[in-house]
């Protein structure tokens, strides 16, 4: 987490609320909210509404899938895992057997191959470098840091060069998605998902019990991957598909390429169906982008309402910018070859019952014990 | 008011009119959608199936 931590008094200080901007955020939010209704798009308006919660629960639970993943390759500590874990288990319930049994719903899926497996691994180096995954890195940007708001932009960067690469990378070959349902049916779907998600929480607890770590979650990671599960279970009803984070960020990055004069219309990504849709549309026409901007804004609103001045931090130094700068760019590149980032690709392909998210946790791992032995050259600690 | 505070007004407030003026000056043809949600999709960006390629 990268919150911004107490400096001077500011105003509403005697209540602890930073006014200024939790008047921003809300009146940010109901301007979005307004805009979408008066499209008569109210499943719209509700996944800004999901995203405000999931930006609330992610900012006072301070749930970080970076530092969790972190703990555990350096110190064997589990309990952020489990509560990762918590997550995937109660979206699952529903993605799985709903997406198998109802029209117009659909669970997160992504082909098997080596741009999977090299997306993933780049991403994982890059999210231990900004400290910060897709979700952490905008809820961190909404919790005050100015560090974040420079991965985020190298993300959003990133992203769109990924796009222009990932057809090249599909190109090296690859199996069509692996999906639970498909071999087993909606409920023996749901079954070997909870399974595998059991077999996993397992392995991790041994792993933890060998390096006579804690693998127990702290208070913070049940209650808030309890409501971060109940939220993606949310968004996954309104939305038809389960909560993705990183596509809003290439939408958002090839719109303002095109605003500043640069073609995208004739790459392969940009020509099939969905991303040509998302360029040409309304960005408030992309189901990612408004839970994105919920998020952003309900986390703003959550810090402004904690008992801190927002954003009243200085700037990190140099060398923390560039990791930040070069982290982002790497999960944004990522992102696009692995089909997602911790929430898109791991927390929605396990939830799906699909075999990719497990291909691009084991994958994003080792780039996390090399993002891990990156960060002293740009002063962060290991740990 | 701290260099922070001044530059998350700025980005925040950039934001906003940008989408806004994106919303304002682009189609909008109905409910929001995925590209998962487009014929032959086989990832959550639209990416096709190995096996139509």
């Amino acid at each position: 987490m990268t919150t911004a931590t107490v400096a001077a008094p500011q105003s509403g200080a005697a209540l602890g609320i930073d006014w200024l901007f939790l008047a921003l955020a809300l009146t940010a939010t109901a301007i979005l909210l307004a805009l979408v209704l008066l499209d008569g798009q109210p499943w719209s308006a509700a996944l800004i509404v999901g995203g405000f919660g999931l930006g609330v629960a992610f900012l006072k639970a301070e749930f970080s899938y970076t530092a969790s993943w972190r703990r555990f390759l350096t110190r064997g500590e589990a309990g952020g895992l489990l509560g990762g874990l918590i997550v995937i288990s109660i979206c699952a319930i529903a993605v799985v057997p709903v997406a198998a049994l109802r029209q117009n719903f659909g669970g997160a899926i992504a082909p098997l191959g080596p741009s999977l497996v090299i997306g993933a691994f780049v991403f994982g180096i890059g999210m231990q470098l900004a400290n910060g995954c897709g979700s952490g890195t905008l809820y961190s940007v909404g919790g005050g840091s100015g560090r974040m708001m420079i991965a985020l932009l190298l993300f959003i960067i990133g992203s769109v060069l990924g796009s222009l690469s990932l057809p090249a990378a599909l190109a090296l070959g690859g199996i069509d998605p692996v999906l639970a349902s498909d071999y087993l049916g909606p409920w023996g779907g749901l079954a070997a998902t909870l399974a595998s998600i059991a077999l996993a929480a397992a392995l991790i607890v041994a792993v933890a019990k060998r390096r006579a770590a804690s693998f127990m979650p702290s208070r913070n990671y049940m209650i808030g991957g309890l409501a971060i599960g109940l939220l993606c279970v949310f968004v996954f009803v309104v939305g038809g598909h389960p909560w993705s984070v990183t596509f809003g960020y290439t939408v958002w990055g090839a719109k303002a390429a095109t605003a500043l004069g640069f073609d995208l219309t004739h790459s392969e990504f940009w020509q099939w169906a969905g991303p040509k849709h998302a360029l040409s549309e309304s960005v408030l026409s992309d189901t990612s982008s408004l839970t994105d901007f919920g998020m952003l804004f309900g986390a703003i609103a959550a810090a402004a309402a904690a008992a801190k001045p927002f954003a009243a931090t200085a700037w990190p130094p140099a060398k923390s910018l560039l990791a930040a700068a070069v982290g982002g760019l790497l999960m944004g590149w990522g992102a696009r070859l692995g089909f997602g980032c911790n929430i898109g690709a791991f927390v929605g392909g396990v939830a799906s019952g699909s075999l990719h998210g497990w291909v691009w946790f084991l994958a994003a791992l080792p780039g996390c014990v090399i993002g891990i032995r990156l960060r002293p050259l740009f002063g962060l600690s290991r740990e | 008011m701290t260099a922070m505070r001044k530059t998350y007004i700025v980005v925040v407030v950039l934001a906003l009119v940008a989408i806004v003026g994106n919303h304002l000056t682009s189609p909008s043809s109905g409910r929001a959608v995925s590209p998962e949600d487009f014929a032959g999709a086989c990832a959550p960006c639209g990416a096709p199936c190995p096996s139509k390629k």
